[in-house]
């Protein structure tokens, strides 16, 4: 995959994922400056789609994000924020950088912090005991604000079920830079990772994470082909 | 400029901790108060009792009345840790507005949250009060939400 490429469709689905954001955002309306911004942010996502002016549309986006994070000290969506900003960040720089080796660089920053959402997130649950013994997943289940409702509190009482996926995570998690070795594998591990958070988001209504993440999968798979192929 | 910059750092050099460990949860809880007598305490939009795997396919498309809990959750944990006056006013006023947000205009009357929080202490689930807002016209937050 090209640069060109992959810069392309992780901006078109970005555009993707802004509008759906900001749609959402605007349903939510009670204080008079927040929807101009979120249909401002709308707006911009066409242009983005298009492929229009995408230097100045992601600097303007970015420019929201920062906002955003004023408005609501800190992220409104937690890690799905922050991914979106990081996203945004990355690609901006990328298009506004001097040479091809500055945008190749800002491009490769979002695919090693892909791998690392990964696996740090494995790596802080396979050295926690609770997580070990699939306590901790009952827990989530037990009593976090997650479910999405009182019947999915019921699989606390399903440990084994429990255990034997949390342990499908956390190795699913630890092994994906691995994946990095072969293309196949990597795209094998990606449709894999995109079902992680397909569940979270029926089990949790964590709907922005599986949108954004998606977002930086070209990114991964041009660095594997660009970096990792090539070695 | 310092704050923004403090705000901006965890998403560039984003640390990837999630669910590091299941920490206390929290729940609001509000009641009203009509010329000082005060009501019951309820949840704050309480979940349902099941969701259809058609809703929750829906929802990965459209689920703000959802997103808006969640940050309400991150609201509560902010409020708790308390890390700055400034943050825990802000996290203090979006709950009040978002829970009067739904509520009806209601003359003499005022809000009142708590924050319950949930955990585990060996086999036991236990719930403890953590946070009480101080009352405050519902009126006034849904007039002072024009203000923003």
């Amino acid at each position: 995959m090209t640069i060109e490429l992959a810069l392309r469709l992780s901006e078109i689905l970005l555009a993707f994922a802004l509008f759906q954001q900001s749609l959402e955002q605007l349903a939510v309306r009670y204080a008079w400056a927040d929807p101009l911004v979120f249909a401002v942010r709308l707006a911009l996502c066409l242009p983005l789609i298009a492929g229009l002016e995408v230097t100045l549309v992601l600097a303007a986006l970015w420019g929201i994000g920062l906002w955003q994070l004023w408005r609501y000290q800190g992220p409104y969506n937690g890690g799905s924020d922050k991914m979106t900003l990081l996203i945004l960040t990355c690609l901006l720089l990328a298009h506004a950088a001097p040479t091809q080796f500055w945008s190749e660089m800002a491009l490769s920053y979002l695919a090693v912090q892909l791998v690392l959402s990964y696996f740090v997130s494995g790596w802080i649950k396979v050295i926690n005991p609770e997580w070990q013994k699939g306590e901790a997943l009952r827990d989530v289940f037990r009593f976090s604000a997650y479910p999405v409702s009182e019947g999915l509190r019921a699989l606390a009482d399903r440990p084994l079920f429990l255990l034997a996926m949390g342990w499908a995570v956390i190795l699913l998690e630890l092994a994906f830079p691995l994946t990095l070795l072969d293309p196949l594998a990597l795209k094998i591990a990606l449709a894999c990772t995109a079902a992680f958070h397909f569940s979270n988001a029926c089990f949790f209504g964590l709907n922005r994470f599986f949108w954004i993440w998606i977002c930086a999968y070209p990114s991964l798979i041009w660095f594997q082909d660009r970096i990792v192929g090539s070695i | 400029m310092l704050r923004l910059i403090s705000l901006l750092l965890p998403a560039l050099i984003p640390s990837w901790r999630f669910f590091k460990t299941v920490a206390p949860s929290p729940r609001v809880e509000y009641r009203l108060l009509h010329r000082g007598e005060a009501g019951d305490w309820q949840e704050d939009r309480p979940r349902p009792a099941h969701l259809s795997f058609f809703t929750m396919l829906r929802r990965m498309l459209w689920n703000p009345a959802w997103n808006e809990q969640l940050f309400m959750v991150s609201c509560a944990e902010r409020l708790v840790e308390a890390d700055s006056p400034h943050s825990s006013a802000h996290s203090e006023d979006e709950i009040n507005r978002r829970i009067a947000r739904l509520l009806p205009m209601a003359d003499d009357t005022e809000l009142q949250f708590r924050l319950v929080f949930w955990y585990r202490d060996g086999a036991q689930l236990v719930k403890e009060v953590e946070f009480e807002s101080t009352p405050v016209p519902v009126n006034s937050l849904r007039v002072r939400s024009h203000d923003y």
